[in-house]
Order: C-alpha cells, then structure tokens, then sequence
C-alpha cells in the first residue's frame, strides 16, 4: 500500500468528524482564548483592541468572581453522593431478580424528563410553608420533640451548610443552615443517581467476572468484603471515568437551574461561574471578559483532571 | 453463580432489594406521576395542595396545541435530534476506526486534543460558534441547529473504547482475504461495535432533544422552534400557565423514552464493552 | 450494516424533503412582509391584525420569541433580524443606538407630522429619544396605580379620591391584613413586586443616577427611606407577605403564580400595579375592581414602564416599517391600546375623552381617569451613560434581594450598590478615553 494511497484512507475516516471539530470546536476555543485578550464589549463607544491580560487581572479582584468559583465549587457536594447512589443501585439491579428491567427504565426516568418542567416541580417541592419535603421535616422534627425548631426557607434562603458568607469569602454563624445551594445539590443528587451513571455502573458491574466473587465467597468472605475487595477494584476503571465526566460536568454546570429556578439568587448565592459567563456575555455584553472567565473556568478543570490523571491511574494500578 | 443456592439462601435479602429498589424507584417516579397530574388540572388549582385534580381538565392537552404550534415543536425536535443523531454516529464511528485501527503520524496527539476540548466550557464556543453561525449564513435554519452538535469528540472517545475491544485478529483476517478498509470498517468492525452505537444513539439523542440554550440564541422563526423554547412561550410575563408547560412537558417525554425502552438492553450490553476500557 | 446506514440516510432525506415543504409561514404574494419582535402578550395579535387591515398591501408578523436584546442585536448584526423591535428602557435604547441597528427616524417622523417629544407621557420619552435623536415610537405606558378589591374592604373605609402618602396608606392596610391562628397570611394588606422599587424611590425623590449620570446616589438619604419602607411594609408593618409567605400564599406553589394571581384570587385588598394587570384580571370572575392614585413619599411623583418600537437599520423594508411607526401614532391604534388595556396609550390626547373614561364594553371600569393622571406623574426610568445598564440594575437587585428577604438594612445595601456601581462606572471611564472626556466634560470644571 502506498504511503499516498494510505494517507488518502486515513483521511477519509477522519476528515468527517475532524473538519467539523476544528470548525466548531477547536477553532472556536482559539478564538475565544483570542477574544478574552480583548476588550469585545458590544455596548462601548471604542472599538476592540488588544488588551493583554487586562481582563485577567480585572478578574483577580472581582468579588464576584471568587464567590460564585466558590459556589461553583459548593454545588460539587453532591457529586461523590451521587455516583455512590448510581453504584448502589446499580448493585441492586445487578442481582438476578425479576422486573429488573422495569426497574432500569423507571430509575432512567429523570434523564429523558424535560429539565425545565422537572425545575419547576422541585420548586413546588422545596416550598418553605406548603412543600411536602418541608411537610416531611416538620412531622419528623415534631415527633423527635423539636418541633420549636424553624423548618429551612431552602430556594428562598442563602443559608448553607458550611455558613459561607453572601457577598464575601468567608464563613459566618448566621449563615449556617440549609438554603437554595443546598436544595439545588439535593436536586442534582435526585436527577443523578438515577441517570447514565447508573447504566455505565450496571454494565460494568455485568462484566465483572463471577469466578472471582465465587472464589471469594468460598473463602469465607462476607458480601461486603467481596464487594470491597473484588467488585470495587475491577470497577475502578468505570468509577474514574463517571468521576472525570462529572466534574467536568459540575464545574461548568448551574446554567439551567439558575435561569429556570432561581435567576442566580438569591442574592447571588446560586449563580456558578457558567451561569456568570452567560449574564457577562449575553445580557452585559461583555464579551472579552465572558471569556477571560471561561478560560480561567477551563483552567481549573484542567488541572484538576490532570491531578486525578496522575491520582486516579495511580489508584488504578494500586487496586 | 449458582441460582438455587443464591435462592434458597438469600430470600430474606432479595426482599430487601426488593424493598429498597421500589422505594428508590417510586422516589424517582413521584415527580414525574405529579407531573401528569398536574397536566391534568385547571391553572387554579394547579396552585393548590391536592396532588389529585378535583376536576379533570383533559383540555390541556388540547390547549397546548391549540395556543402554540406545539405539534410543529415536535417535528422540529425530533428531526433535529434524528439528524444530530445520525450524523454524530456516522462521523463518530468514521474519527473512531482512524483512531483505533488505522496507524498514522500525529494520531495520539490528535486524539488527546480530543479529549482537551471535552473539558472546555461549553459556553466558551458558544459566542464563537454564533460568529461561525453568522459567516455560514446557518442562523435560524435546521442546518444551524444540526451541524454544530454533529461532530462530538465525546462519541468519538467512546466509539473509540468500544472498537479497540474488538479483537484486532478479526480484522486481519479480513484484510488477507483482501477486504479493503472500508471493507473492514463496514463489515467486521461496525457490526461488533454496534452496542457501543446504540449507546452514542440514545446518549446523543437524548442529550440533543432537550437541549435549550444554542436553539433560544439560534433560531428565530416560529416554525423552526423547538420543544424546550416553545414550552417557554406558556411561562410568560403574563401569566405562568404552569398546567400547560406540565400537559407539554408530558408529551415531550414521550421520543426519548420510546427510543430508550426500544434500545436498553442493547444499551448496557453495549456500555460494558466500553468501561472496561475506561 | 451499510446497508442499513444507507436507510436511514435516505429516510432523513425523504424527511428532510417533506420538512422543506411544511417550510415557513405562509407568504401571501403581492404583500410585504414585516416582521415585528415583541414581547409574548396574547394582546399583540390583534395589534397585528388591525395593521393588516390598515394596510393591506402589507404583512405583518408578530415574532415573540426573539426579543432578548442580545437575540436583536446579534440576528440583525447578522441580517436576520426583525425589521420593527422593541425597545423596555433607555439603557436599551442606547445598547441599540450604540450597536448601529436603531434607525434614526427623527426627520421621517418629522415628516409624517408626528411629534414624539411633544405628544407622548413625559416618562416615554427617554425610551425612543437618546441625545436629542428619536428612534422610534413610544406603544403604550404601564404606570402604576393601587388595585383594590372592593369587596375586601371593610364598611364606611372612603378610599382617597387623590394624592395620599404612604404613612396615611399604612394604617389602613393594617387594618385589612388578616392572618389565621399561626400568623399565615389570609388576606395581604398590601402585595408589591420588589421589581418596582423605582415607583418607591421616585415617590422618595431618589434617584439611581445623579442628573448629569456621572455618579450613582441610590446611597441618598431618600433612596434609603424608600428601600426602608420596602423592607417596612413586609416586616415591620407585616402587610405585605414575605417572601416565605408569598411562596405559602402561592398554595403548594412556588409556580412563580405571582402577584396578579394573588390578587385575582383575592388574596390582597390593595396591589401596586399597572393598568396592564387588567389582561388578567378580566378573566377572573367576580371581582369588583377598583383604582386609587398609589401612596407616595415626598414627592408625587410614580414609576411606570413602557414601550416603543424601533426600526432595524439594516432591515431591507425600512419604508414600510416606517408606515408601522406612523400606525403607532393612530388614533385606531391609541384607542385598541386602551380598549385591550395594554396599559394606557403612549400619545396623551388619546387618553381623554368619554370613549376612553368610560369603555362600553367594560362598563364597570370606572377608573380609567386615575391612569390618565399617574401616566402624567410617571418618572422615567433612569440610565447613565458611563455604566452598563443590565450591569447596573444586577448590582441593585442583587443587594435588594438581601433586604427583601430581611438580611440586610435598607441603607447598608444601598451603600454597597452604589459602592459597586461606581466602580463600575470608574472602570468603563478606565477602559474607554472618549468615555472620560465626555464624564470630565459633564462633572464640570470645578471638580
């Protein structure tokens, strides 16, 4: 085979799909590198021009920035609770039982149901004075005798777990509690553990080898220590993968909750840094700084998936 | 495994599975029957706390179609999403056979650009992707809302765990009894990754029918519409009709969850090929 | 496999084929099209349609879905934007003006004997003249007034047949509110969105930005006792339901039922609102509506919003989107304004007259002078020059959020706006030379 004849095969698989990646998402990621060199903002009287690392520097001292990077960081919680539900359930599934087919669909149900309508219900849900979850506490806090205390005001509350302040970065007592960050992250939990998750837990769990949990079991270990010490590693390549995609996922996340729920509220304390990108580039018209953000957005992740890179496959080999 | 030992021995604990995966699955399901029952309700009570209508308002569902053009919405969706599809797939699979069986200079550098860019922001190529919308002339066409989403370097990365899992032996033998590339590509390697393109299908699918923000900045004719924005035309200023956007809600459920139900089990025959790999 | 492939692709095209047929709305030939992006008001299409029958040579289309600013600017820098557009505010105005698609129809209009500055409510005038250029045509004004429902109000209660303050307004809506046994709230005294806080803060005589829009003062002494109130009137006073209330009020709610809702299901005696809420309030059964002028605090003086539409300067039917401008400014038009009660007409000398104060088809309606009047007082809503407007209101209602859910004083999150506002406007000053010159020139020599 010819060298050009063979360059010529290579292209044709490849070209399809990569002329389309340049066009619409490498070269826009260049572009938009270029762009937050910038000062693009289509509400200013001087044109563009270059202005270096001005929008990163202006970014190092907004407070805004900080606290909604933290934000974005809160809303991450729930990740590690999340994938521990998918794999829980994806154990269940796996038992040779009947209807486990039902199952899989009604569990997959949340990933298919549209977003918007589904928003809109757990608003109805977390309603501080009729909602049925704080109905549920209420009951549950009467009978264990603390019935004085005040159910959480969750969308409508800036509260959190940790205490974290509204405006700046910082912990106060006021502050602790339960509020919309934590309602959002309870939300995620709920539309994750069911998803595609689940599925890739299902399949992986499928193929894992059932000599090795036999032979196990014949020595004498309990379920758990099977699980532990035979099922949990050769999962290991699967968790990594659900691990790496969702944070990614979780650090560019909070759009739709934002815009349906809570419009970023209240004051503030739900907007994440994709929610921030999209109101500084599509309703302030800022656009260089919009992608100052994004890159630096990009950066995070970056690094932390080199990290887990190195951690993860360490962990890997480990197990 | 042996089943009568596994049957005999863990009865109480199967029930407790049982027990447990119902519960999960009635938490799951919850949301959704209110849903439907709320679809069913007069904008009134939609407000109240009975879960159950005190009047049935099957009207909704005709009203959805009689306010908005909801049954074009629904053409509109499904064919984009069918196109999207189809050409993600296509595209996908072509990029995954260069990756994963063809040998060239640059071929791992390339494909670890293909993974960088799964990190990025989506919203970083939004803006650019608009400009290339602009020179393109694609702004509010189907063309503008199908080619972009069409070239995923996500189905590429998982079509490309999917063919290296085909036993390379099988393809080689194909290729002495003189079978081209393209040969190999459509009649050894296709067939047995087919699991892994049903998973592309239903993730692609699924993923494109309810996305909401490049459709609300791309489109601008009524009748290129898609469902997510036209449910939004029932949540206005002047009245939120929380009724309709459940009846909308509802129907628009109704593709992706055939498609999944038809598709599933060849959806987790499919994945374990892949996550093995990681 | 190839096969199948090959199937599919063919079914996609015959697809495709019959999508292209389904194409777009229908063309009527020998009539231009026009397209009109507005907002998603069911009241618009017969807006639409009485131009059409106006002007026959001509279609008109009504396109909702597009009216985000940034869609506008985007699709018509494109050449795909809508060749009428509507434009909410003067930050807007000047997004517009600045971005190169508002058409400068100032001698058109002049031509057409149409008189912006002239005839329109004094507070419409900034959302279609930005420095001295007129861009457009004011569409209607949705000032604000009080909503009472009658029937709530107690025995021998004689409502104010004119200007009264809030202090006198407070009293009274104490006396309405009810509450049952555990505090929740029954019937609201007053329900107000915090949205309108500029109605508060002109009736204070605050203002966002100083009159040359150099500095921002929503820090002043009037703006904190307005904000003050805000908080006041939910909190103190306990006439208006918190937000933790409203949300309870709402039913299981939290479906955003909003205050219109409320109020329709008479769950408030009196509501701050604009004569648009009639849209709604039509459909209720059995209200017995009334209007009185809205309380103030020192200054008679309300807020409002409004419209006016633009023409795209880079729409290939400019001439013919100027006959939907002079539409606009017609008695046919004005009159349907406030027969649909989208608001009251933006041309004041419609606003009169028997035809108008008393609609036949709405006999009970007896209040329609009390819009008349508040359009007359209503302040425009303000903008500057030096700061992004979208940027600058986020700044405002990301600390009014704070007060309204009873977190922060009134005059601390004013300050902290305005802090945050200012060093908004120091750092577009930064970025953009001209900007300063302009900002140095209008602070005056002695600063």
């Amino acid at each position: 085979m010819g060298a050009r004849r063979k360059a010529w095969i290579v292209a044709c698989f490849l070209l399809p799909n990569f002329l389309g990646f340049v066009v619409f998402t490498a070269g826009p990621v260049v572009f938009s590198l270029g762009a937050s060199l910038t000062n693009w903002n289509l509400q200013r009287t001087t044109p563009t021009r270059y202005v270096g690392l001005a929008n990163y520097v202006e970014l190092s001292r907004d407070d805004q920035f900080w606290t909604y990077l933290v934000n974005t960081a809160y809303f991450m919680i729930g990740m590690p609770f999340a994938i521990a539900g998918s794999l829980f359930l994806a154990v269940l599934l796996n038992q040779r039982l009947r209807f486990t087919t039902t199952f899989r669909t009604v569990l997959y149900v949340p990933a298919f149901t549209s977003g918007v309508a589904l928003m809109i219900l757990w608003k109805a849900l977390y309603n501080p004075d009729f909602g049925p979850i704080n109905a549920v506490i209420e009951a549950v806090l009467r009978t264990i005798g603390l019935g004085g205390l005040e159910a959480p005001q969750w969308l409508l509350s800036t509260r959190n777990l940790f205490g974290l302040d509204v405006e700046r970065l910082g912990v106060v007592r006021e502050q602790f509690g339960l509020g919309a960050r934590d309602a959002l992250i309870f939300m995620g939990i709920w539309t994750g553990v069911g998803g595609g998750n689940m599925l890739l837990y299902l399949a992986a769990l499928s193929n894992v080898p059932s000599e090795l949990t036999e032979a196990a079991a014949l020595d004498g270990a309990s379920r758990w220590e099977c699980f532990r010490n035979v099922t949990w590693p050769q999962l290991s390549p699967t968790t990594f993968f659900i691990v790496v995609m969702s944070y990614i996922g979780g650090l560019q996340g909070g759009f739709e909750q934002a815009r349906v729920m809570t419009a970023g509220g209240p004051a503030g304390t739900t907007t994440t840094l994709a929610y921030y990108i999209y109101t500084k580039a599509f309703e302030e018209f800022q656009i260089g700084y919009a992608s100052a953000v994004a890159w630096v957005l990009f950066g995070v992740i970056f690094v932390v998936t080199v990290l887990n890179w190195r951690f993860g496959n360490r962990e890997t080999n480990l197990l | 495994m042996n089943d009568e030992r596994r049957g005999t021995g863990n009865k109480g604990l199967n029930a407790a599975v049982y027990v447990v995966l119902a519960l999960v699955a009635v938490g799951t399901m919850l949301p959704f029957v209110w849903m439907v029952l709320a679809s069913f309700k007069p904008l009134q009570e939609v407000e109240q706390a009975n879960p159950v209508p005190s009047r049935w308002v099957p009207g909704n569902y005709r009203e959805v179609f009689s306010q908005v053009a909801f049954a074009r919405y629904y053409v509109n969706s499904v064919f984009v999403a069918a196109w999207v599809t189809f050409l993600t797939v296509l595209t996908s699979a072509l990029a995954a056979f260069a990756f994963s069986r063809l040998t060239w200079r640059g071929r791992d550098a390339t494909f670890q650009l293909y993974l960088a860019t799964l990190m990025i922001p989506g919203v970083v190529t939004m803006i650019p992707n608009y400009t290339v919308m602009v020179q393109l002339r694609l702004l509010d066409s189907y063309q503008g809302l199908i080619v972009p989403a069409a070239f995923s370097a996500f189905g590429t990365f998982l079509l490309r765990q999917f063919m290296l899992t085909v036993p390379p032996a099988l393809d080689e033998a194909a290729t002495m009894d003189g079978a081209t590339p393209w040969g190999v590509f459509w009649d050894v390697v296709m067939p047995l990754a087919r699991p892994g393109l049903i998973a592309l299908t239903i993730f692609t699918f699924v993923g494109n029918y309810g996305s909401f923000f490049w459709p609300l900045v791309l489109i601008k004719s009524e009748n290129l519409r898609t469902l997510p924005i036209g449910m939004m035309y029932f949540d206005s200023l002047y009245g939120r009709q929380t009724n309709l956007i459940m009846a909308a809600s509802v129907m628009s459920v109704v593709p992706p969850a055939l498609l999944f139900v038809l598709l599933q089990k060849h959806l987790v025959r499919g994945i374990q090929m892949g996550a093995v790999k990681g | 496999m190839r096969v199948f492939f090959v199937a599919v692709l063919a079914l996609m095209l015959v697809w495709t084929v019959v999508m292209g047929r389904l194409g777009g709305e229908s063309v009527d030939p020998g009539r231009t099209p026009l397209v009109w992006t507005s907002d998603d008001n069911p009241l618009r299409k017969e807006q639409v349609a009485l131009f059409n029958r106006l002007h026959p040579d001509l279609n008109l289309t009504l396109d909702p879905a597009n009216q985000g600013m940034e869609k506008v600017i985007v699709q018509s820098i494109g050449g795909v934007g809508p060749d009428l557009f509507d434009c909410r505010d003067a930050n807007q105005l000047s997004a517009y003006v600045k971005a190169g698609i508002a058409l400068d129809v100032t001698d058109e209009l002049r031509g057409m004997g149409i008189d912006v500055l002239g005839e329109t409510w004094p507070a419409m005038r900034s959302v279609a003249v930005h420095e001295g250029r007129v861009y457009g045509v004011p569409t209607n004004i949705g000032a604000n007034a009080l909503w009472v429902n009658q029937d709530l109000l107690p025995r021998g209660v004689v409502l104010p047949s004119g200007a009264w303050t809030w202090s006198e307004f407070i009293a009274l809506a104490q006396r309405v509110t009810r509450r049952d046994q555990s505090g929740r709230v029954v019937q609201a005294g007053l329900l107000f969105d915090w949205y309108n806080w500029p109605h508060f803060l002109y009736g204070f005589g605050g203002r966002v930005f100083s009159s040359d829009g150099t500095r921002c003062v929503i820090d002043s002494a009037e703006a904190v006792q307005a904000v003050s109130l805000m908080q006041d009137l939910v909190y103190r006073y306990k006439v208006t339901p918190s937000p933790v209330e409203e949300a309870g009020m709402a039913g299981q709610g939290g479906w955003g039922a909003g205050n219109i809702n409320l109020f329709g299901a008479k769950r408030g005696v009196f509501a701050l609102g604009g004569r648009w809420w009639l849209a709604n309030l039509r459909k209720f059964d059995g209200l017995r509506l009334g209007v009185v002028e809205s309380p103030h605090g020192t200054r008679r003086e309300f807020g409002a919003v409004g419209r006016a539409t633009l023409v795209n300067a880079n729409g290939p039917r400019r001439t013919e989107a100027l006959r939907f401008l002079s539409y606009l400014a017609s008695p046919e038009y004005n009159g349907l304004v406030n027969d649909q009660a989208d608001g009251i007409c933006a041309f004041a000398r419609y606003a009169q007259g028997d035809a108008f104060e008393h609609n036949p088809s709405y006999p009970a309606e007896d209040f329609n002078l009390v819009w008349r009047s508040v359009s007359a007082r209503a302040v425009a809503p303000e903008s500057s020059p030096y700061v992004n407007g979208q940027l600058a209101n986020r700044l405002i209602e990301r600390q009014l959020d704070l007060v309204r859910i009873g977190q922060k004083m009134a005059r601390d999150a004013l300050r902290d706006a305005a802090r945050d506002i200012n060093r908004e406007i120091a750092r577009s000053l930064d970025e953009d030379p001209a900007l300063r010159e302009r900002w140095e020139a209008a602070r005056g020599p002695n600063r």
